[in-house]
């Protein structure tokens, strides 16, 4: 789950989605070369568990059974090899949890951190930085190292990651005689050409975590890069809430209630829709709830300035409050050492952290290799404290505009102003 | 009696404090300090992460960010109330008529089988507001039993989205007669950052639906308290109006409402304080979405607190309702005590 | 199964508490006096028509919800309204198994009992003190707490978190029922219950040296019964039912969720769950403990609320 801004419900009803979780973040646009910081790799391995064993406690949410039994195998393996106990703590309303267990003074030993919170964490000073306390953390993708990294410092290793990709219906594609779409052009031909009836080509969620994708392939994004200045008042913005404005207003593309679901995946599970945007954790949720579709995965169309798409990711992060730092960094390296990322994914396909990993993983899903090219040019879903409001404005307008109630030119402008409002000020 | 009452009173003093004192040290942690902690934190930047000890002074300007200042804040609370008067302009009327008109009929003597009528209506009443709106949920899904019904009945095949549906009622009617989009002088004008336009929206679809639900509750409640009222009215009252040979329409008009009088003023004071503090339905149905037509103040409270870290404006969220109501309680009080003197 | 409150009057006592005038009513048809016959039918089928109408608006919701519950999944996609599932099943239920249920089940029979004894206790106490004892400051105490009458829960949500996590109260049992259990509106209510009860026999037992803890529990309390159960019956009800307190008590301690917040978080973190037979029949579930106590206590339930209904 993700994107537990549950103001946003709608937003987390495609994300929370179903299935997985993942979650949100990778750097923006930035390659994920890496390189220059295996000189990190020497970092000195902290986390000698304490010669008396402690209690641990990891705070978290679940996404899904699955994703559970994976985690609960990989704790299990170490409360076997260490002194330590860790009890895995999966909480709803994850944000209220979270802030009642900080503010109280005595907060859990590590706990999961959405990109998109990182910021508030640290500015309330709340957070042990990683930098030090985490082994070969150079192996992470750099990316990933920079979406957990504010005011220069890393503060939590990436517990993994997921991009979002299109999910497409091979039948319904056969039936038809298509092929997965590459460019804009061929994707709203495919949505045209496969709707019909009570089925709609496209099912999205009208959220900026969805709908940001096409910001990304016009060549568009709400701020700069740095989240210092607004960037929504641009053409390319513009075409992108354009064209998906037409989808919607032609019927091709559907919000998951109007198609009876709970999210998008469900709507395309029950072949409501012959394709849609969704990210790694739509594969447990096909596999569990919908055995009978034959779905692929391919990467998302390109729009007019390229590829491009979001990386949601959480990291692990240890409180400042910590009673146990030791024992809490020694849990996290555990968690996030190669055997048990290897382990993890390969029983739930969401993607590791190390780029190490990459081939370990496309071997064990050779299918779900578009997720991972995404990972090149996939942008992080995270602002700065405070614009939160911004993005809840922006959430309102591409509901209005799915809607058909509210044209793309004020939708614009309102989140500027909004958007101005926050950071100028 | 005096004497007596002498003899005991050290006694009495030390008992009385003695056997208040455990509900009042309740209410002194549990209700007033709290009050006075909200009031504090209004004041700040309070984050909720951090000790509140470090949160910094911030004086007005959670007060300004919602009233004064142009912002996303100011639009959203003014939506919350926005949203919230239609609430309540609907609400109140409907639950108010509708009970008392049901309470009229239930004390009909003629009719058998009151006591099971008055069960059947206030069973909602006593069920869990969450279960509730699931129950709705349901209902008033795309494919739903509300949709179906409709569409037995009327013609053509209803589909509507109910419960994610930001079309406000009033532009919608307005469309009907072909008014599609704001006139100049509306459209132009904005009070706290809303235009007169969008002030005059109406619910929209979705928030109506969670006022049908919310009616469909409280119904019960108030016909009881309506029922307490007529069971009031001493029977020869009506008697001597018979014999006078008034109407039954007269009667009611000029014997039975102004009695009524007391209980009436108290269900409309108690529909506008609780109308006011509508929560847990929101919080189930839609979190304040499609496009902000259900936020209210209540969900904004639970909102910039909970989800958005943002303890100092939640706050003065909550006290600036807080003030809100205790007018409508003061205006309420002003009115029924003459009635009870 | 319903008692109609004619015919049952409650104590004296209780009746004054629910505003009701003592019930001298004979069952009377002067309001009928002098109307032809026709009218008088088509009086009657109007009302009929109409208290049925209503009945059927209140009713036919939970059996829909009942009846869905038995369904698969499919069949409430494809035929939500009829009332007989087509193929029943225990699919839901056996999956509630699956569910936390039973523990906020059990955690929300500890909270209702704790809340509603802890009300009793501290209301009936303090509203013995208000009512009957005469001391200094008591004016004083009881304009707090019609004072505090007025103070919306909502606004109290934060501050009581804050308060609850100064004093370490968080996700412990405590921090769920202390809270709740101070409730001005039941030291109203059981002052307003002692104020209708005659002196005389109070001031006879003082008199013969009973001290006032003795007069109160051995004398008063027996003869407050009714409005006991009332406050018992009200605040059974509003604890096993409320919301929003536990969801910001408990926050972070799955353990200690009760039944509406677990309710809540049954439909998945974004509401993406519409597994509409599960969610309905663990709505019923969570209706039949009010129900059977609603329907056996129905009387108090109707005087409690009257009772609200003129306090003013």
């Amino acid at each position: 789950m993700q994107i537990r801004t549950p103001q946003r419900r709608r937003a987390r009803i495609a994300a929370l989605a179903g299935s997985i979780a993942l979650l949100a973040a990778a750097c923006g646009g930035s390659d994920f070369d890496d390189g220059d910081d295996a000189a990190d790799d020497g970092a000195e391995p902290t986390g000698e568990a304490p010669a008396e064993g402690v209690e641990l406690t990891l705070m978290g949410w679940s996404s899904s059974p699955a994703e559970d039994d994976a985690l609960n195998a990989i704790i299990s393996s170490y409360n076997e090899q260490s002194e330590n106990t860790v009890q895995f703590n999966p909480v709803p309303e994850y944000d209220t949890a979270l802030q009642a267990a900080l503010a109280g003074g005595t907060p859990p030993d590590v706990i999961y951190i959405d990109s998109n919170r990182l910021p508030d964490l640290v500015e309330a000073g709340a957070l042990a930085p990683a930098e030090g306390n985490v082994e070969d953390d150079g192996d992470f993708y750099e990316s990933l190292r920079n979406t957990f990294t504010y005011d220069g410092t890393f503060w939590c290793p990436p517990k993994d990651f997921s991009t979002l990709a299109l999910v497409y219906n091979v039948d319904m594609f056969e039936e038809a005689g298509l092929e997965p779409p590459t460019t804009w052009e061929d994707l709203a031909a495919a949505a045209e050409a496969l709707t019909d009836g009570d089925r709609v080509g496209l099912a999205i969620a009208p959220e900026y975590p969805r709908w940001g994708v096409f910001m990304f392939q016009a060549g568009g994004a709400v701020t700069n890069e740095d989240v210092t200045e607004m960037a929504i008042d641009s053409d390319a913005n513009r075409e992108a809430l354009g064209y998906l404005e037409e989808l919607y207003a032609n019927g091709y593309a559907a919000t998951p209630t109007d198609l009876d679901a709970g999210w998008a995946g469900e709507a395309f599970g029950q072949q409501r829709a012959a394709m849609t945007i969704e990210g790694n954790w739509i594969v447990g949720a096909m596999n569990n709830d919908f055995p009978d579709v034959n779905w692929a995965v391919a990467e998302l169309p390109a729009g007019p300035a390229g590829q491009g798409t979001f990386v949601f990711t959480v990291c692990y992060g240890v409180p400042s409050a910590s009673q146990n730092p030791e024992a809490a960094w020694d849990l996290v390296n555990y968690l996030v050492s190669p055997d048990s990322l290897i382990e993890f994914t390969g029983q739930f396909p969401v993607m590791p952290g190390r780029e190490s990993l990459a081939g370990d993983w496309t071997d064990a899903h050779p299918e779900l290799g578009p997720f991972l090219s995404g990972a090149d040019y996939a942008r992080p879903f995270q602002f700065v404290p405070g614009f939160q409001a911004v993005v809840d404005t922006l959430n309102d307008g591409i509901q209005g505009i799915a809607a058909g109630n509210r044209d793309v030119d004020e939708v614009i402008r309102q989140v500027d102003e909004a958007g101005q409002a926050e950071l100028g000020g | 009696m005096n004497s007596l009452r002498a003899r005991f009173s050290t006694n009495e003093t030390l008992a009385g404090w003695t056997f208040a004192l455990p509900a009042l040290i309740g209410i002194a942690v549990f209700l007033i300090l709290p009050i006075a902690f909200t009031f504090w934190i209004s004041f700040t930047d309070w984050n909720g992460l951090s000790p509140p000890e470090q949160a910094e002074y911030v004086g007005m300007q959670n007060y300004r960010d919602l009233l004064t200042d142009p912002g996303v804040q100011r639009i959203d609370f003014a939506t919350g109330i926005r949203n919230n008067l239609y609430y309540v302009l609907g609400v109140v009327p409907a639950q108010t008529t509708i009970a008392f008109a049901l309470a009229v009929i239930v004390n009909q003597k003629f009719l058998r089988g009151r006591g099971f009528f008055r069960t059947a209506y206030y069973f909602p009443s006593i069920t869990s507001s969450i279960a509730i709106s699931i129950v709705f949920l349901f209902l008033f899904q795309r494919s739903g039993v509300i949709n179906r019904l409709i569409s037995v009945l009327l013609p053509g095949d209803v589909r509507l989205n109910w419960l994610d549906n930001a079309d406000g009622i009033i532009h919608n009617i307005l469309g009907w007669v072909g008014v599609d989009s704001a006139p100049a002088a509306l459209a132009d004008n904005d009070f706290m950052g809303l235009s007169l336009w969008q002030w005059l929206s109406g619910p929209s679809v979705t928030l109506f639906s969670i006022m049908i639900l919310v009616t469909w509750t409280t119904i019960g409640t108030m016909m009881l308290i309506f029922l307490a009222g007529l069971q009031n009215i001493p029977p020869d009252v009506e008697e001597a109006g018979v014999v006078d040979g008034t109407s039954a329409l007269q009667r009611f008009w000029y014997i039975t409402v102004p009695l009524m009088k007391s209980p009436l003023f108290f269900v409309l004071t108690i529909g506008l304080i609780s109308t006011w503090q509508v929560f847990d339905q929101i919080f189930v149905i839609s979190s304040g979405g499609p496009q902000k037509t259900t936020l209210t103040p209540a969900f904004l409270v639970y909102r910039e607190g909970f989800r958005n870290f943002s303890m100092g404006r939640a706050t003065a969220i909550a006290f600036l309702l807080f003030l809100l109501i205790i007018v409508l309680t003061i205006i309420q009080r002003r009115i029924i005590k003459p009635e009870r003197a | 199964m319903t008692v109609p409150m004619q015919q049952t009057p409650g104590p004296d006592a209780a009746r004054r508490v629910a505003g009701l005038a003592p019930d001298t009513r004979t069952p009377t048809r002067a309001d009928e006096r002098g109307q032809p016959g026709w009218y008088r039918i088509g009086k009657r089928l109007l009302g009929y028509a109409v208290l049925v109408f209503f009945a059927a608006m209140f009713i036919l919701p939970f059996a829909m919800a009942l009846a869905n519950s038995f369904k698969s999944r499919a069949e409430v996609a494809a035929s939500p309204l009829t009332l007989i599932p087509d193929e029943p099943t225990l699919r839901a239920y056996e999956a509630m198994t699956q569910t936390a249920i039973p523990r906020w089940t059990l955690n929300s029979i500890i909270v209702t009992i704790m809340v509603t004894l802890g009300r009793l206790f501290l209301d009936s106490l303090a509203g013995y003190a208000l009512s009957r004892l005469d001391f200094p400051g008591r004016r004083a105490i009881f304009a707090l707490v019609v004072g505090v009458l007025a103070i919306p829960p909502i606004v109290l949500a934060i501050p009581r978190y804050l308060i609850l996590g100064q004093l370490g109260m968080l996700d412990t049992y405590g921090g769920l029922i202390l809270p709740l259990a101070v409730d001005a509106f039941g030291i109203f209510l059981m002052k307003t219950f002692f104020d209708s009860i005659p002196r005389e026999m109070e001031e006879a037992a003082r008199i013969d040296g009973a001290s006032i803890f003795q007069t109160y529990w051995r004398i008063i309390l027996p003869l407050a019964a009714p409005g006991l159960i009332a406050l018992t019956i009200l605040s059974f009800q509003a604890s096993w039912n409320e919301f929003l307190h536990p969801l910001i008590a408990a926050p972070s301690n799955p353990d200690l969720r009760t039944l509406p917040v677990g309710l809540a978080t049954l439909r998945g973190f974004g509401g993406e769950n519409l597994d509409f037979p599960l969610l309905l029949g663990a709505s019923l579930l969570i209706t039949i403990p009010v129900a059977i106590i609603f329907f056996t206590f129905q009387r108090y339930f109707v005087q409690g609320v009257a009772a609200s209904g003129v306090k003013g």
